[in-house]
C-alpha cells in the first residue's frame, strides 16, 4: 500500500476497532510491566511488592554498580555475547556460501533441513541433550575423545572449556536461521555482475570479497543485530547446562538478576533488568546507525 | 573441479551430522536404559526396540504424563490462533492508517516491549496477571503468549505489498472496510496466515519461562517445564529425561518436515524487517 488513501472518521472507527486486542495485549503483557519493573528497580526491596512501595531513587542502581560480581557479570555477558555473534555470523556466512556454491547441486534441501531443525526445535530439550553429551564421565563427546586417545574435554565443568561449549550449543541451536537468512539474500544477489568480474579476469576470491559480500552487507547487519539482541539475553542454556558455573563463570547478567529474584532482592534484580535493556536496546540501534552509515 | 566438489560435499554432510547427532542421541536415549547409556554412550543403535519408559514415566510432580502434553497442546493451539487473529487485524489496522501518530506510537511501544529481555520480567508478569486475577489460569498464559515479533513483520509486510489501487476500487464500487477485509484482503493473504500459523505454533510449544511463571501449581504446565523438572531432579534418570525430551521435540519436528519450505522461507522474511 504505497499510495495514501485519505481515511474518513469512519474509517478511523473500524480501524481502531480492529486494532484495539492487539493494543490491549501489547499495553497489558507489553509495556505495563516494563513499566511496572522500572518502577520496582527505583523502590526498596522489602517494600517493592507491596501498595506503600518505599521510593528511593537510584540507590538500586547504585547498589549494582558497586557489586563486583555484577560488574564480573556485565562483562562476562559482553565477551560472551561478542564471541557468540562472531562465531554463528561467521559460521552462517561461509556455510551459505558453501551451500550456494553451483557445485552443491544435490541434497541441497537435506543440508537446509539438518541445520535449521534445531531452530525450531524447543530449545529446553536441545540443551537438556547437549548436557548429556558433554558429560564428564558418561558423555558420549569424552567417550570419543578417550575411543580416539584424545585428551578429554572439560565440558561444563572445567573453567577452562565452559564457555567453549556453551557457544557450541548455542551454535547448534541458532546457527540454522543466520543460514537461512544469508542464503535468502544470497539468492536476491545480482549473477551478471558475478558474470561480469569472471569475464574481466577476476579470481573467486576477489569476486567473494567485492562483488558478493558487498550486496550481503544489509543481511550481515540484520543477522549481527538479531544475534546480539539473541546473546545478549542468553538464559535458557545457562538454566539447563550450568546454572552459572563453574564459578560464577557464566553467571550472565540474566540469570544473575533471575537469582537475585530468588533471593527477593527484587530492586536490585530489576535495576540489572534496566541496565541490560539499555544494552540490547543500544547495541541495536548502534548497530543499525553503524550499517546505515556505510557507503553501498 | 571434481575434488573440490567432493570437498565441498563432504564439509556440508560432516556439519549436517553434527547438527542431527544430538537428535539421534535422543531417540536412542529412549529405548536405550539409563546405565547402558552411561556405559557406552556411542553405541549408535538400541541393544532392543522398546519404548516401556513412556509407561515407566507414568507421573512428574504428581501428574499423568498425558496431562503435561494436552496442557501443551490446547495453549499453544489456542494462543496460537489468538496470536494470528490479533495480530492480523492489528497489523492490518496498523499499516491503512500509515501516518497516523497513534497507530506509529502503537508499533514502536510493540517494537520496543518485544526487546525487553523477558527473563526478567518474571516478578512484573506476576504481579500483572495477579492484578489481573490470571495467575494460575490458561487464559493468562494463552494471553501472554499471544503476542509475539515474527507474525507482526510478516503480517505487515504482506499488508505493505497490497496496492493501494485495489482497495480503492473496491471503495469506490461501494464495498464497506467489512466487505473489504474479508472478500479482498484475506484472500489474498491466505498464504502469510499458514505461515505465520505454523511459525506461532512452533515458537509457543517451545515456551516454558511464561508458562513457569504464570502457572501457581503443575496442573497448567506444559511438557518443556515438566521436561525442565525432570532434568533438575536429584538422581539422574537420563532414560525418562530422553523420552520427554523426545516427545517435546517431536511435535515440532514433524510440524517442520511437512512444512519446512514455508517455515524457512517465512522465518527468513519475518527477520528481515521493512
Amino acid at each position: 500500500m504505497q499510495a495514501h488513501l485519505a481515511i474518513t472518521p469512519q474509517q478511523r472507527l473500524t480501524f481502531l476497532a480492529y486494532v484495539a486486542p492487539f493494543a490491549v495485549l501489547t499495553l497489558l503483557f507489553g509495556l505495563w510491566p516494563i513499566v511496572l519493573s522500572v518502577k520496582v528497580s527505583l523502590t526498596a526491596s522489602a517494600s517493592a511488592l507491596k501498595p506503600d512501595a518505599v521510593f528511593v531513587g537510584l540507590a538500586n542502581y547504585r547498589a549494582v554498580f558497586a557489586d563486583p560480581l555484577f560488574l564480573d557479570s556485565l562483562k562476562r555477558t559482553l565477551i560472551y555475547t561478542i564471541l557468540a555473534v562472531i562465531l554463528n555470523v561467521g559460521f552462517a556466512l561461509g556455510y551459505a556460501l558453501l551451500l550456494n556454491s553451483p557445485m552443491i547441486d544435490k541434497g541441497k534441501t537435506f543440508f537446509k533441513i539438518a541445520i535449521f531443525l534445531p531452530v525450531v526445535t524447543p530449545d529446553l530439550a536441545g540443551y537438556v541433550v547437549w548436557r548429556f553429551l558433554y558429560d564428564r564421565s558418561f558423555g558420549a563427546i569424552n567417550a570419543l575423545a578417550s575411543a580416539l586417545d584424545l585428551p578429554l574435554f572439560g565440558g561444563l565443568s572445567s573453567p577452562n572449556t565452559v564457555t567453549l561449549a556453551l557457544l557450541i550449543a548455542e551454535l547448534w541451536r541458532h546457527a540454522g536461521f543466520y543460514v537461512i537468512i544469508f542464503l535468502a539474500n544470497l539468492a536476491l544477489c545480482d549473477k551478471a555482475l558475478v558474470e561480469a568480474a569472471s569475464l574481466d579476469g577476476a579470481n573467486r576470491w576477489q569476486i567473494l570479497r567485492h562483488v558478493i559480500i558487498p550486496q550481503l552487507r544489509p543481511a550481515i547487519l540484520i543477522n549481527s543485530i538479531y544475534a546480539l539482541i539473541q546473546f545478549l539475553k542468553t538464559f535458557t542454556v545457562i538454566v539447563v547446562m550450568t546454572k552459572g558455573g563453574p564459578a560464577d563463570l557464566t553467571n550472565f547478567v540474566s540469570y544473575y538478576a533471575y537469582q537475585l529474584f530468588d533471593q527477593g532482592r527484587y530492586g536490585e534484580a530489576t535495576a540489572m533488568g534496566s541496565v541490560l535493556f539499555a544494552c540490547v536496546l543500544s547495541a541495536a540501534l548502534a548497530a543499525y546507525a553503524l550499517g546505515n552509515r556505510r557507503p553501498q | 573441479m571434481k575434488i573440490e566438489r567432493t570437498i565441498l560435499y563432504v564439509v556440508a554432510i560432516s556439519i549436517s551430522l553434527f547438527f542431527i547427532y544430538p537428535f539421534w542421541w535422543m531417540v536412542m536415549g529412549v529405548m536405550r536404559s539409563t546405565e547402558a547409556l552411561m556405559t557406552a554412550p556411542l553405541r549408535l543403535w538400541p541393544e532392543q526396540w522398546s519404548f516401556k519408559v513412556f509407561s515407566d514415566i507414568g507421573s512428574i510432580g504428581g501428574l499423568p504424563l498425558w496431562r503435561y502434553g494436552l496442557n501443551s497442546l490446547f495453549i499453544t493451539i489456542a494462543s496460537t490462533i489468538l496470536a494470528i487473529a490479533v495480530t492480523a487485524l492489528g497489523a492490518y489496522a496498523i499499516v491503512r492508517s500509515k501516518g497516523s501518530v497513534l497507530f506509529e506510537t502503537l508499533r514502536y511501544a510493540f517494537l520496543v516491549s518485544i526487546m525487553y529481555p523477558y527473563m526478567l520480567l518474571v516478578i512484573p508478569v506476576y504481579i500483572v496477571m495477579y492484578q489481573l486475577g490470571l495467575l494460575g489460569s490458561y487464559t493468562g498464559i494463552i494471553l501472554f503468549l499471544a503476542l509475539g515479533p515474527i507474525q507482526f513483520f510478516l503480517f505487515e509486510q504482506f499488508f505493505r505489498t497490497i496496492p493501494a489501487d485495489v482497495i480503492e476500487a473496491a471503495m469506490i464500487d461501494g464495498a464497506s472496510e467489512w466487505t473489504i477485509l474479508w472478500r479482498i484482503v484475506m484472500p489474498m493473504a491466505a498464504p502469510v496466515v499458514a505461515t505465520a500459523t505454523v511459525i506461532t505454533f512452533l515458537l509457543n510449544w517451545a515456551q516454558w519461562f511464561p508458562v513457569m511463571v504464570i502457572s501457581r501449581s503443575p496442573d497448567t504446565f506444559t511438557l518443556p517445564v515438566a521436561l525442565l523438572n525432570l532434568n533438575g531432579e536429584l538422581g539422574v534418570n537420563v532414560q525418562g529425561i530422553m523420552a520427554l525430551a523426545v516427545l517435546t521435540t517431536l511435535p515440532t519436528t514433524l510440524v517442520f518436515l511437512a512444512a519446512q519450505k514455508r517455515v524457512m522461507s517465512g522465518m527468513a522474511d519475518g527477520a528481515v524487517k521493512g
